[in-house]
């Protein structure tokens, strides 16, 4: 234990050295060192995480839910009285390690961790939409890579709350997960939620009043998560972004203005890329990649991010196969 | 399931798990409130959060009591109809924003789920033009503005001359007025001739006066 305490004091003092002579050497050199030793430092953390993170605990969800609303009352009640909560802590830790002992048949996927998306990236996008238990075989059969993430579908948030992105995010340790919150108002109290939920990044709606969609940009940039704005039933993307104070992480296209599970026929406004490309450094996603060939079109078409939606009426060996052929694609 | 002929008062309730629970605790006892699980309630606690609104009133007023699951449904609203009327909600609620097959689609999902289908119709310019374009007509049109945008800008007005216009040409409808803050709005919403008044702010803003709050907002309804 000391050695190894030895050994971590000798290369902080290591690191502060390298940075002192950096700065000797020249300023701007001594600031991209801190710079790169934030990202490894944030990258260390997520790996961390990764390995302490949980299995699926669908058993003990409810346990853990109340808990942590407990916590939450006693954190206010912390505020105002003083009562500690360190035991509601602990009993909450303990409920999270615990179940790693019991692990579930299927193996755990440790997908890579793109905390933040890299411009000139690729990445594929896959919507979970049906229910946590085929999330979980969904998430144990796709390849371990950082260029896939993986996005709480809208039901799924509103049928399970919240804990759907930290049950998917404990299930793919490490992974980006995207809420798809589709915020309409409120934006401040949903970005808080899914962001304390573990979400990597949040969505709005396009067709939200500006006010919302400023404040939600906003409260994502505080939170230190991305921001996506979902394009659905907006006749021109680029006047929506136009009014914005500023731009989101990501712009979400679907086909034609009024896309739905109902209408598949139409064609994704692909023209609209490099429109938004053109006018605004930011990421744009296409929805609705269902086979290898709609991604590649759309990837051809200059689109950063697919997005492949998971229904309950496909085989999920299905979106596993998409997901592999995708990343021999990128390769 | 609604009466045209009563006037409601609609309470969203937005806080945490207990809080909520206290708050439906202290309210009167009257089957003329109407309990809404509010967007951010329901994406933080799902549908267990709903069935927990449910009961608690339920055990309330002594009788099964009417809850509106604001689902704000954009896209994939079927599943979620479903999930929230089994969950044990009376109503809910979609955006008149999404497009109109999805509108469509909920309307009819509602129906045979057997719950009452609300179209919300925040930031639609004409509401009117919505409801044309519909193959059935919701249960009720919810008119109002949104929290955020009323933040930024508070000089637009409630939209009471739409009230009007759709109760004249579409008399089965109930219209629901939401973002009245005062007992003073609730008195000039149903002056306006809306059937349904929805508060939340000032419920939202001090929970400790929840009893008081409704009894006041209560009187107004007759």
């Amino acid at each position: 234990m000391t050695d190894q305490n030895t050994k971590q004091s000798q290369k902080y003092i290591f690191i502060v050295i390298a940075v002192i002579i950096a700065f000797i050497i020249n300023p701007i050199l001594g600031f991209v060192a801190i710079w790169l030793l934030a990202m490894f430092s944030g990258i260390r953390k997520t790996k961390f995480n990764s390995f302490k993170s949980p299995m699926s605990f669908i058993d003990i969800l409810k346990t853990v839910q109340n808990l942590s609303a407990n916590q939450k009352q006693v954190q206010i009640d912390d505020e105002e009285g003083g009562v500690p909560s360190i035991d509601v802590q602990e009993q909450i830790n303990q409920l999270l390690i615990a179940p790693t002992n019991k692990l579930l048949p299927s193996p755990i996927t440790v997908l890579g961790f793109a905390k933040k998306l890299e411009k000139k990236k690729k990445y594929l996008h896959i919507a979970l939409n049906s229910t946590l238990q085929e999330a979980q075989e969904i998430i144990s059969q796709l390849p371990a890579s950082e260029r896939i993430l993986i996005e709480a579908g809208t039901p799924l948030i509103k049928i399970y709350g919240a804990s759907a992105v930290s049950e998917i995010k404990s299930m793919a340790p490490g992974a980006y997960i995207v809420a798809d919150n589709k915020c309409a108002d409120l934006a401040a109290r949903e970005v808080e939620i899914m962001a304390n939920a573990g979400a990597s990044a949040a969505t709005c709606l396009g067709v939200a009043p500006v006010e919302t969609i400023d404040s939600f940009i906003e409260e994502c940039k505080k939170f230190g998560i991305d921001s996506m704005l979902d394009m659905m039933n907006v006749d021109n993307a680029l006047m929506v972004l136009k009014k914005l104070k500023n731009p989101p992480d990501v712009v979400m296209l679907h086909r034609g203005v009024d896309e739905t599970e109902f209408s598949k026929e139409k064609q994704i406004p692909y023209y609209q890329i490099k429109q938004i490309k053109g006018s605004y450094d930011i990421l744009v996603a296409v929805a609705g990649g269902d086979t290898i060939k709609e991604v590649q079109r759309a990837f051809f078409n200059d689109a950063d991010i697919v997005v492949v939606w998971k229904n309950f009426y496909q085989p999920n060996s299905q979106t596993a196969l998409l997901a592999k052929e995708f990343l021999k694609e990128i390769e | 399931m609604l009466n045209k002929k009563t006037k409601y008062l609609q309470i969203a309730f937005n806080r945490s798990f207990d809080e909520v629970r206290e708050m439906i605790a202290l309210l009167p006892a009257s089957d003329k409130i109407i309990i809404e699980a509010g967007t951010p309630f329901i994406k933080r606690y799902g549908t267990r959060g709903i069935s927990a609104i449910k009961e608690w009133w339920n055990a309330k007023i002594q009788k099964p009591g009417y809850i509106v699951a604001d689902l704000k449904c954009m896209d994939r609203g079927l599943r979620e109809v479903r999930e929230v009327a089994s969950a044990g909600a009376s109503a809910a609620t979609c955006l008149g924003l999404a497009p109109i097959d999805t509108i469509n689609e909920f309307i009819k999902e509602c129906q045979s789920s057997g719950i009452d289908s609300m179209v919300d119709m925040m930031n639609v310019e004409f509401p009117f033009e919505v409801l044309q374009k519909l193959k059935h007509l919701p249960g009720v049109v919810v008119l109002h503005r949104g929290v955020d945008e009323n933040n930024t800008n508070k000089s637009k007005q409630l939209p009471h001359n739409q009230i009007h216009r759709i109760g004249g040409t579409y008399g089965n409808v109930l219209i629901s007025v939401a973002g009245g803050e005062t007992p003073r709005d609730v008195v000039r919403t149903f002056f306006n001739d809306a059937d349904i008044a929805v508060v939340w702010r000032s419920f939202y803003e001090s929970p400790d006066k929840t009893a008081e709050l409704a009894k006041d907002f209560l009187k107004l309804v007759k």
